[in-house]
């Protein structure tokens, strides 16, 4: 066991790539299928940015529905009107995501704690509500988007089954690569130090709007991915992705996995839709009763998520000397 | 040090006015530090001390008057442009990273003086060699070598102060504003930060400080301006501000070496 851990810890990116690789096998064991793999990499990658804002800086956005729902729309007029090759589509959803985060941004940066969170969600709702009315002529309005009949495809091969999966996969591995090397590198020093200390950090030459407009909208292009490869899995672009229970459910996944550590995001977002979709069966009507409870027993005994809990575990076994992280 | 070859001055605070409603916490100060120097900031609770050192540091802005610091005015700067021309600023009560190793804590200002306030260097490993030995040498000058590795919460008070010195310097700041450097020390504790703050002068740092402890006050500074109700009384060397009776007036009922 301290063997299988110490590897966990040197190679943590392989080891999280075998996992993810491998999934179309080992999932159908404890009940899973090939779309739900599919669709946790998906909401995976949309908590692993989030982590960028949420585990470095701090700041909770209750808005990033925003993103992921902007550039589902964006993917999925691009299919309705341009052609349904993913690519040119997916390229302009995420530009069209991104500009989008840098003005909210701007806009709701300058304010911290409570008034941010607010305020992202009141930009949230904003949209939400002219999707529905003031562009239900390009939206769809109150039934979303639909795209009947319609396979998008990635030059001539259709994206579905298998290769939706595995594109999705690396996508997701490609994202942890990249989050984690943001993690360890001076710009997310300065995002951890944002959390620390905000107001020495001033004093210390550092520009912090700056850095966290940078944290934001690298969360937003991780939610812009993410909300496109959606569409792409799914040519449907529902009400729901822009709505404020979608950055509801985000947080309730990052808290439940872990802030801040990256990984945890990533196995909250799984729990979650593995839950929802195949432990509530047995459950019944009652299942989100139970997710409640769930979620109320991590936040009061483990503020850590699942990860303190691997960690916790890990040195009941085996004494104190687990002090690094769990992958 | 070389008190008279060097007469530029550094810091000049020309006619800095400030009101806070009715009250004129800052009338007219005149201020310059000279390079190279310490120069103390006494005066009773109440005088402008800490009022000025904020405009200095662009926490406050003047109601009139104006702020140069080598030859750049620094009204209208945010706090982080006024930190990267070179003015660091030593809180009072320790302004640390709490959750952050010493080593991290340090290598924060080190990566803003390289770096400047602002670069998106996402893919370069933080640790990287210059930085992480310099804040390692920084936190030796200031006696934390033995706790690099350990969290910044679990230090000492004293030792967080070393720490909050060890942050302003790895910047390597021109000019080191303190604010009450030994308030709330024991006796030794003030004696090595005397000393500490000694070695890092004469190395050729000038200095700002603000203190109630006159020991602290007389061993450290060159020069010292007394403020009493928002103006500057008297200022000269240690033995001129003792002998004069506008100083000994304006502390009278306080107790005073």
């Amino acid at each position: 066991m301290e063997y299988v851990v110490s590897i966990l810890k040197k190679f943590p990116l392989t080891v999280f790539s075998l996992v993810i690789l491998t999934m179309p096998f080992w999932f159908p064991w404890i009940g899973g299928y090939g779309g739900l793999a599919t669709k946790i990499m998906i909401w995976a990658l949309f908590a692993l940015g989030f982590d960028i804002l949420l585990g470095f800086t701090g700041y909770l956005s209750f808005g990033h529905a925003i993103f992921f729902g902007v550039s589902a729309y964006a993917t999925g007029l691009m299919f309705k009107h341009f052609s349904d090759e993913i690519i040119p589509a997916m390229i302009v959803a995420v530009v069209v995501g991104t500009l989008a985060s840098v003005i909210i941004g701007y806009l709701t940066l300058k304010k911290s704690g409570i008034y941010f969170s607010i305020l992202t969600l009141a930009f949230g709702e904003m949209l939400h509500s002219s999707a529905l009315s003031t562009f239900g002529s390009f939206t769809g309005g109150e039934n979303g988007l639909t795209l009947p009949d319609m396979i998008p495809s990635m030059l001539g091969i259709e994206m579905r089954g298998e290769i939706m999966f595995y594109m999705t996969a690396l996508v997701l591995i490609l994202g942890f690569y990249i989050a984690r090397r943001i993690g360890d590198s001076p710009f997310g020093l300065i995002l951890k130090a944002i959390k620390s200390n905000q107001e020495r950090l001033e004093y210390t030459g550092i520009d912090v709007q700056k850095y966290k407009l940078g944290a934001f909208v690298i969360s937003a292009v991780f939610a812009s991915v993410a909300g496109s490869l959606m569409v792409v899995y799914e040519p449907y672009v529902g009400t729901e992705y822009l709505r404020w229970s979608t950055s509801g459910n985000l947080v309730l996944m990052s808290v439940m996995g872990g802030v801040g550590t990256l990984i945890g995001p990533i196995i909250g977002a799984a729990f979650m839709l593995y839950f929802e979709n195949v432990l509530s069966v047995p459950l019944g009507e009652e299942w989100l009763l139970v997710l409640g409870l769930i979620f109320m027993a991590i936040v009061i005994f483990l503020p850590g998520g699942f990860t303190d809990g691997f960690k916790l575990i890990y040195k009941k076994l085996f004494g104190n000397k687990a002090d690094g992280e769990e992958k | 040090m070389s008190k008279e070859s060097t007469s530029d001055v550094m810091l000049d605070c020309y006619e800095v006015s400030k009101n806070f409603g009715g009250l004129q916490a800052l009338n007219d100060v005149n201020l310059k530090v000279k390079h190279n120097t310490i120069h103390s900031l006494i005066g009773p609770n109440g005088a402008g001390k800490s009022t000025l050192l904020n405009v200095i540091t662009g926490m406050i802005t003047p109601t009139h008057g104006s702020v140069v610091f080598d030859d750049k005015p620094m009204l209208d700067l945010s706090p982080h442009e006024i930190n990267q021309l070179g003015l660091a600023k030593v809180f009072q009560t320790p302004a640390i990273f709490p959750e952050m190793t010493l080593i991290k804590n340090v290598c924060i200002p080190a990566l803003a003086a390289r770096d400047g306030a602002f670069k998106l260097n996402m893919f370069q490993k933080a640790g990287m060699k210059s930085i992480e030995s310099f804040a390692e040498e920084t936190l030796e000058e200031v006696g934390l070598k033995d706790s690099v590795h350990k969290e910044a919460r679990f230090l000492s008070r004293g030792d967080k102060r070393r720490l909050e010195l060890a942050i302003c310097l790895a910047h390597r700041p021109k000019m080191l504003l303190l604010d009450e450097p030994t308030a709330g020390m024991a006796r030794h504790e003030t004696e090595n930060t005397i000393l500490l703050l000694r070695k890092i002068a004469d190395r050729g740092m000038t200095m700002v400080i603000v203190e109630h402890d006159m020991n602290v006050v007389f061993a450290l500074s060159e020069t010292i301006s007394v403020l009493a109700q928002g103006t500057i009384i008297a200022e000269g060397t240690p033995d001129e501000v003792k002998g004069n009776p506008k100083v000994i007036e304006a502390y009278l009922g306080e107790e005073q070496e």
